[in-house]
């Protein structure tokens, strides 16, 4: 018991990663079905991004993170709407065609990020009030976990507002509900795709903004995330944030636990044997819509 | 009452290599209840999801109000006045059944929310669900709300897909004197219907397909009942 409270804020703040991570692809593999293995070259480019802003053009680290996490979602929203655009727009319904294609985009955004940046990987030194922390009795909280783990929260209710009280968001829904039936209640599909989109690889950015605090920054980031933030989206149910949220900080908390008993390798080999069980007994995941129909 | 509304001239459509309409021609006047009728699988739903946009024709042209609308998107039809409450009573299950409504409305940007006060008025059964989610509505309720949602964006075609369809008699009753009121009020309604009976009351003009071709096509007032059924068995 005393483990798993002091390994609480480590649980918590790999739950956050994992959520952040994760949150971009419940808008576009959890809603649209498309699996974007470029997902985490997209974390990877919102955390150069923060390099870029401090490094290249000098922003001061007392706000480079706070410029870079709105700049990153831009940069990303954008490569991923353009992704949308110019490619996985013409792979609908071909979804391994769609995998090998992200995928190949996934190793050329890498190798762009080595020819950049260089195969080492580089520092973005955290703003100085977030490199302390708080001690309360034997649990050591830093503030960078505090802040990533409020970017989460802050983030998670920013998108529940978007998609359960505007108006885009119900539209967005409604595509990835029936696309046909939005089609003919006048909505126009292509445009709620993109959007879709947008924000699911913004997402990503601010994820790689948040990573930034927690280790160095490579090419290679993103890989080390991107199948976990898959199995969040998988455990939690497709497009189900609830789910989502629950399921990012259960992992979070399973790897941080078990790992302060065992080593990190265990620590995974236990978490991937925990999700295989659990997708046994429930292949759809923790959550999903509930409909008077038999499915 | 004769100026054309809805004109598909040698309509060829289908799925892929399948094809499942061969040469359709068809006239509908503004303001009349055109029904099509026919068996499963001749055609039908595949004739509506043309025109509405979801099928694009290999060949032939469909005109709607004097404009070609063959080449265009789905929303840009309904934008245009054409509304479509395909088969299986759809409506989009996770929302509620006023968002369902306020979708439509928000989505083809017409005029005040009367209009969905309006669309309540003609199916006062919705009224008390508003807030509960569509996917949890019975056949009937959906049934309704899926030509609520239709009507909410001020449609001058309302196109129907077996609205009756696994749904009880008494509401049917409902659903029946709803088209009759929207065709009253000018709106002109494509009906696909199943049951021979409501079709026959509902209808001013009849057209019969069989294996994806037009095999009849008049006004129901030239049709006896004994001929209707006849049609129908071929």
């Amino acid at each position: 018991m005393d483990a798993l409270i002091t390994q609480l804020p480590v649980g918590l703040a790999i739950g956050a990663v994992l959520l952040l991570a994760a949150l971009g692809l419940n808008f576009t593999f959890g809603q649209m079905g498309v699996i974007n293995m470029a997902h985490g070259e997209f974390i990877m480019i919102g955390a150069y991004t923060a390099y870029v802003l401090h490094a290249w053009i000098g922003v001061n680290p007392a706000y480079s993170l706070i410029v870079a996490l709105p700049v990153a979602f831009a940069v990303t929203g954008t490569l991923g709407w353009l992704l949308e655009l110019g490619l996985i727009r013409h792979f609908y319904g071909r979804p391994l065609d769609t995998l090998l294609l992200t995928f190949g985009i996934g190793m050329i955004l890498q190798q762009a990020a080595r020819d950049t940046f260089g195969a080492p990987n580089v520092d973005v030194p955290a703003p100085p009030w977030l490199t302390e922390g708080i001690t309360l009795g034997d649990i050591r909280i830093h503030y960078a976990r505090l802040f990533i783990l409020t970017l989460a929260l802050t983030a998670v209710a920013a998108i529940a507002y978007y998609l359960n009280r505007s108006r885009q968001g119900r539209q967005m829904r409604a595509v990835i509900h029936n696309r046909d039936l939005a089609a003919v209640t006048g909505i126009n599909t292509r445009r709620v795709d993109a959007t879709t989109f947008f924000i699911g690889s913004g997402l990503a950015g601010i994820a790689g903004v948040a990573l930034t605090l927690t280790g160095p920054t490579g090419p290679t980031l993103g890989t080390n995330y991107i199948v976990d933030a898959f199995l969040v989206v998988v455990i939690g149910g497709l497009g189900q944030l609830r789910g989502t949220v629950i399921a990012a900080f259960a992992l979070g908390m399973l790897n941080a636990t078990v790992e302060a008993w065992t080593d990190a390798s265990l620590a995974k080999l236990i978490a991937f044997t925990a999700i295989v069980a659990l997708l046994q007994a429930r292949p759809q995941g923790l959550f999903t819509v509930k409909t008077r129909a038999l499915t | 009452m004769t100026t054309p509304h809805l004109t598909l001239t040698n309509l060829n459509a289908g799925y892929g290599r399948a094809q499942v309409l061969f040469d359709i021609n068809l006239t509908i006047t503004t303001g009349t209840i055109a029904c099509v009728m026919g068996r499963n699988g001749v055609g039908k739903t595949t004739l509506l999801n043309t025109i509405a946009g979801l099928i694009t024709p290999t060949h032939g042209t469909i005109t709607h109000n004097g404009t070609d609308i063959t080449t265009q998107p789905p929303h840009t039809r309904i934008h245009g006045g054409i509304a479509y409450a395909p088969q299986g009573h759809e409506t989009f299950a996770p929302l509620t059944v006023a968002e369902n409504l306020a979708l439509a409305h928000h989505a083809t940007k017409r005029g005040p929310t009367h209009l969905i006060d309006h669309a309540l008025d003609r199916f006062p059964r919705l009224t008390p669900l508003l807030n509960r989610r569509a996917g949890l509505l019975s056949g009937g309720q959906a049934q309704q709300l899926a030509i609520a949602r239709a009507l909410v964006a001020r449609p001058t075609l309302l196109i129907l897909d077996e609205p009756t369809e696994g749904i009880q008699p008494s509401i049917v009753e409902e659903i029946e004197t709803a088209i009759t009121d929207i065709a009253a009020e000018g709106i002109t309604v494509l009906l696909v219907e199943q049951y021979l009976d409501v079709a026959l009351r509902l209808a001013d003009t009849v057209t019969v397909l069989d294996a994806g071709r037009i095999i009849h096509s008049g006004n129901r007032a030239d049709l006896t009942d004994t001929q209707a059924h006849a049609l129908m068995a071929i």
